[in-house]
């Protein structure tokens, strides 16, 4: 039964790669509704197949079962290109393309009016004034900054972010989580965004996911699932994360 | 015209004496080579000659195009085993030769710059196919270890909503330039730096310049179009072997 307010929902996905000779199972049939307007935090050791989970929300990947769907409608049937400009991705690592960062908002989308790309500078805290600077001469939080400007240039319902602060010192890690907060606030954006840390994610606030060798094991309130977990695996996952 | 006798020919061994004592005085490990790959020479060039004088001899068409092929087949298959970066390449080098050099020699033959004759085009062919066979190599080489070095970078693109093509597209240019690079830079400093094979064959033979040097301006815009038309079909092949229908980056 498709849920009225879910904006994403996976129905018992599994992707299985080929690992050598071996055949790996990293998601392993996972169900998920995501509402839309929420944020969503995915926790879980690493190796868990939290960024696996991601690609395939954004159909960089192919899951071998089970269905996606996109305001309920199964994302086989949306023409792939688009979809990925309707659920945005920001990967790990950020690539930004070796030119300025006007460039790289304008590569999302060639006709971004001035007053848009104002706009999306003063939402991920940019200064106007950096948008001929070349991408190079830029920190790696600034860099985290612009790809989320150039992610959000394309106008998307759902964002994915991948560890984002994982590559940043705290003062840097304290500012995007700020950034990322203030972002679902202004505008009615899903945000699922993987960390592999339980802190952060209490901090992020929202829904919890916590994911175990490509298994959900615990979902709910993000107080609940990681202060005071139900299932066996998350009161394991909770004592790792103690020691 | 010059016309080397048996006599003259095996006289000619003394530089390959010459060249194996150099490399023995200098301990250099090639002797073995050196004399296997003079005698290899010899046969194969005889064997060749008695091939193509029986060939010129019959003047069949049917006769031509089974050679074109094999030497096609042949090249394609010294293509693909050169491409290091990935396998199974040989229906990619073969295609993309068979496209760029039939298109090019049937333009010669349909503008009548050459006639029908076994002796104008199978060395011409061969002249066609040799320089595809490395322009190919080359282009998916350089498009397939591309592709795996920008994976982040074409990823990037792909989450952005671009199509494979976007994507993908500088890394396809480059390739297909690289195919074309030798032969650019072969126009570049013919004629200045080296006097070309085919020109120098005629003058040799006893040619006029003149004649000899018509006879290459052709050569050398056949080679363009040869190589220009195999290195982007090699190109166009090879980058959908990267790509699922769904814009996404395949692990080849």
């Amino acid at each position: 039964m498709p849920s009225d307010d879910a904006i994403l929902e996976t129905r018992r996905i599994s992707r299985a790669v080929q690992d050598g000779s071996q055949t790996k199972t990293v998601i392993d049939h996972f169900s998920f509704s995501f509402k839309k307007g929420n944020i969503y935090t995915i926790i879980g050791p690493s190796g868990a197949g939290k960024s696996s989970l991601l690609r395939l929300l954004n159909r960089l990947d192919e899951p071998t079962e089970g269905d996606i769907l996109f305001h309920n409608q199964n994302i086989k049937e949306h023409s792939p290109c688009r979809l990925r400009r309707e659920i945005g991705y920001l990967f790990q690592t950020p690539y930004l393309f070796p030119k300025t960062v006007k460039d790289n908002l304008l590569y999302a989308d060639s006709k971004l009016p001035a007053d848009v790309i104002q706009r999306l500078t003063e939402q991920v805290q940019v200064p106007l004034s950096w948008i001929d600077r070349a991408v190079d001469t830029l920190s790696i939080g600034e860099r985290q900054r612009v790809a989320l400007a150039r992610l959000l240039a394309t106008n998307p319902e759902v964002v994915l972010l991948d560890e984002p602060t994982s590559a940043l010192d705290p003062s840097y890690t304290e500012s995007i989580e700020n950034l990322v907060r203030s972002i679902v606030q202004q505008t009615s954006l899903t945000v699922i965004m993987v960390t592999h840390n339980p802190e952060q994610a209490l901090r992020i606030g929202g829904e919890t996911i916590l994911l175990v060798a490509g298994r959900l094991v615990e979902s709910g309130p993000c107080e609940r699932v990681i202060n005071n977990p139900q299932t066996e695996a998350g009161h394991l996952y909770k004592m790792r994360q103690l020691k | 015209m010059m016309s080397p006798s048996i006599t003259q020919v095996l006289l000619s061994l003394a530089l390959v004496a010459i060249s194996i004592g150099v490399s023995r005085w200098w301990r250099i490990p090639v002797a073995k080579d050196m004399a296997l790959g003079s005698v290899r020479a010899f046969i194969q060039l005889v064997a060749v000659g008695y091939a193509l004088k029986f060939i010129f001899d019959l003047e069949s068409l049917w006769l031509i195009s089974l050679a074109i092929l094999v030497m096609i087949l042949v090249g394609a298959q010294a293509a693909s085993g050169r491409v290091k970066s990935f396998k199974g390449v040989f229906p990619v080098t073969f295609t993309a030769m068979i496209i760029g050099s039939l298109f090019t020699l049937a333009t010669m033959l349909a503008l009548d710059i050459i006639p029908l004759e076994a002796r104008y085009v199978i060395p011409l062919a061969g002249m066609i196919i040799s320089n595809s066979m490395n322009a190919s190599a080359l282009a998916i080489d350089r498009l397939a270890s591309d592709i795996r070095n920008n994976e982040l970078a074409i990823e990037t693109s792909l989450s952005l909503g671009k199509s494979w093509r976007i994507a993908a597209g500088n890394f396809q240019r480059d390739a297909a330039t690289t195919g074309m690079i030798s032969i650019l830079n072969f126009m570049k400093t013919v004629g200045i730096v080296a006097l070309p094979g085919a020109m120098t064959g005629m003058i040799l033979a006893g040619a006029e310049p003149l004649e000899a040097v018509l006879l290459q301006i052709i050569v050398a815009y056949m080679l363009l179009s040869s190589v220009t038309i195999t290195s982007v079909v090699a190109v166009e092949l090879t980058v959908r072997k990267f790509f699922t229908p769904f814009h996404q980056l395949k692990k080849v």
